[in-house]
């Protein structure tokens, strides 16, 4: 593994802020699944696509949060100031962005992994506890957690670009926020033919868990793959180009 | 040690490297313009090695803009700016040659002092004795372990200086180093630069605080809204008995304040 690797792998684990995000995950994920399998009446969680309410939490706030991490790791060193020491150490910037992306893709794996486990788990333990049926096939069974997973490791990379083009954390973390749970959400409600195109919605679609509206999962990772490596190397040339902050 | 630092300059530092001659700085028609605003203009000088240099100016005047132009973090508009007859992009190994300290704060409040050199030498692939080895010398040893967030404004500066003397470089490039020292740092910052200039090593320090770089220096450019003003030795500077500040406060401007 390379050095530059190993740097960015150390400033991931040598803070509290990946603790932090992720508990805040955990706790969301497990509230979603919880409120939506034990508080919708039974009648509404027969089908399989009712029970897609239930468990789309992990893919979504595993997808979101290892976007979170993603920005993090390039707005968090802006922040304070250790994007000078950083790039004084490694001149050559796009080495420290390509370690980045590496970096911030395997933590948002590993947040995708525990997002997507919690949903499955406890989503599928409340069900069983209320005797209704679990409808999902089992394909859905592989395709929601890897697809969930595979998205949380797209949008970290996703992240990283929109950072390194924001610079402020606080402007890129918001615009993530609003984009996925806003913005997303009213093109699916009013353009759905534009909506699933969408970089959320293209995560969404890798589960496989809604495929009425959105794009077949193959499809959708394709997608994904893509608006992550624009925003990467959008991200990586704005890096070059302009001074250090 | 100390007893030996006075206002005289070293006559003839020994060099050691075999850079004889060759400038280990050069700012060459040095120009960086923000809009309209002119932070540099046509800023011309050179340090020699063995040399600890006093970077002078107002607040504003282009120091800092002129030494992130020199470590690359910023492009100049016009003109060169190298160390070791190259921009600092093209080092082959830049933390080797050059060690920096640009703001007093570049850390991230929650991780510890020990972790933020460990991330620093993994990238330049610098084994973890030597940053036990520079947390000894800047005497952090014992708060290594501790978050940033509790320490002291002379403690980060040490921290910096740490970092930068991580790849033993041979280029020091400080920029208000002595902010927030106590006196017994201010003295240990003055032996640790001299030394390090009289091993044949070059160092680049701004600075405000004049009575402390006449006793550290022996080489001085001041600038002033981006150009330069004077740039020699201490010696010539200070001649017939003019201090320091007399001749800064004439070419800055500043005598009537």
């Amino acid at each position: 593994m390379s050095g530059q690797l190993r740097a960015e792998l150390l400033k991931h684990r040598s803070t509290s802020t990946n603790p932090g995000l992720f508990l805040a995950m955990f706790g969301l994920v497990l509230l979603a699944v919880l409120l939506h399998g034990l508080a919708l009446p039974a009648d509404r969680l027969a089908s399989a696509s009712d029970q897609v309410q239930v468990f789309r939490f992990g893919s979504l706030l595993g997808a979101l949060f290892a976007g979170l991490v993603g920005a993090m790791s390039i707005t968090g060193e802006i922040r304070h100031g250790t994007i000078r020491p950083t790039f004084l150490f490694t001149a050559r910037r796009g080495r420290v962005i390509s370690a980045k992306i590496v970096a911030s893709g395997l933590v948002g794996t590993v947040f995708g992994l525990a997002a997507v486990g919690v949903a499955v788990g406890i989503g599928s333990a409340a069900l069983a506890a209320r005797g209704i049926a679990i409808t999902l096939h089992g394909g859905d069974y592989t395709l929601m957690p890897a697809g969930g997973i595979a998205a949380a490791a797209l949008w970290a990379p996703l992240g990283l670009g929109l950072g390194a083009l924001l610079r402020n954390q606080v402007a890129t973390l918001v615009a993530i926020f609003l984009w996925l749970f806003f913005i997303e959400n009213l093109l699916i409600d009013f353009v759905p033919g534009v909506g699933r195109f969408a970089p959320g919605a293209a995560a969404a679609a890798m589960t496989g868990l809604d495929a009425e509206t959105l794009l077949a999962p193959a499809l959708g990772a394709a997608l994904l793959a893509l608006y992550a490596a624009v925003a990467a190397a959008a991200g990586t040339v704005a890096t070059l180009r302009r001074d250090v902050p | 040690m100390a007893s030996s630092v006075d206002e005289q300059p070293s006559p003839s530092p020994a060099r050691t490297d075999g850079s004889v001659g060759e400038p280990v700085v050069v700012a060459d028609s040095l120009s960086k313009r923000f809009g309209d605003l002119v932070a540099v203009d046509e800023l011309t000088f050179a340090l020699r090695a063995g040399t600890v240099t006093g970077f002078l100016g107002p607040n504003g005047a282009g120091k800092t803009t002129t030494l992130r132009l020199l470590l690359g973090l910023a492009r100049p508009t016009a003109g060169e700016a190298l160390v070791f007859g190259r921009r600092y992009c093209e080092l082959e190994d830049p933390p080797r040659r050059v060690g920096a300290v640009l703001e007093s704060n570049d850390f991230h409040p929650g991780r510890s002092g020990r972790d933020h050199l460990r991330m620093l030498a993994l990238a330049a692939r610098i084994g973890g004795d030597r940053v036990e080895e520079v947390l000894e010398l800047v005497e952090l040893e014992r708060a290594a372990g501790r978050r940033v967030k509790t320490y002291s404004l002379g403690m980060r500066q040490r921290l910096g200086l740490a970092a930068a003397l991580l790849g033993d470089p041979e280029l020091l490039i400080l920029d208000e180093p002595a902010n927030g020292l106590d006196p017994a740092g201010v003295h240990w910052l003055r032996r640790f630069l001299r030394g390090f200039a009289e091993r044949g090593r070059t160092v680049l320090v701004s600075s405000h605080i004049l009575a402390e770089v006449a006793q550290t220096v022996d080489q001085i450019v001041i600038i002033d809204r981006g150009r330069l003003r004077v740039s020699g030795t201490l010696a010539e500077l200070t001649e017939r008995g003019r201090t320091l500040e007399q001749v800064y406060l004439e070419l800055t401007g500043g005598g009537g304040l």
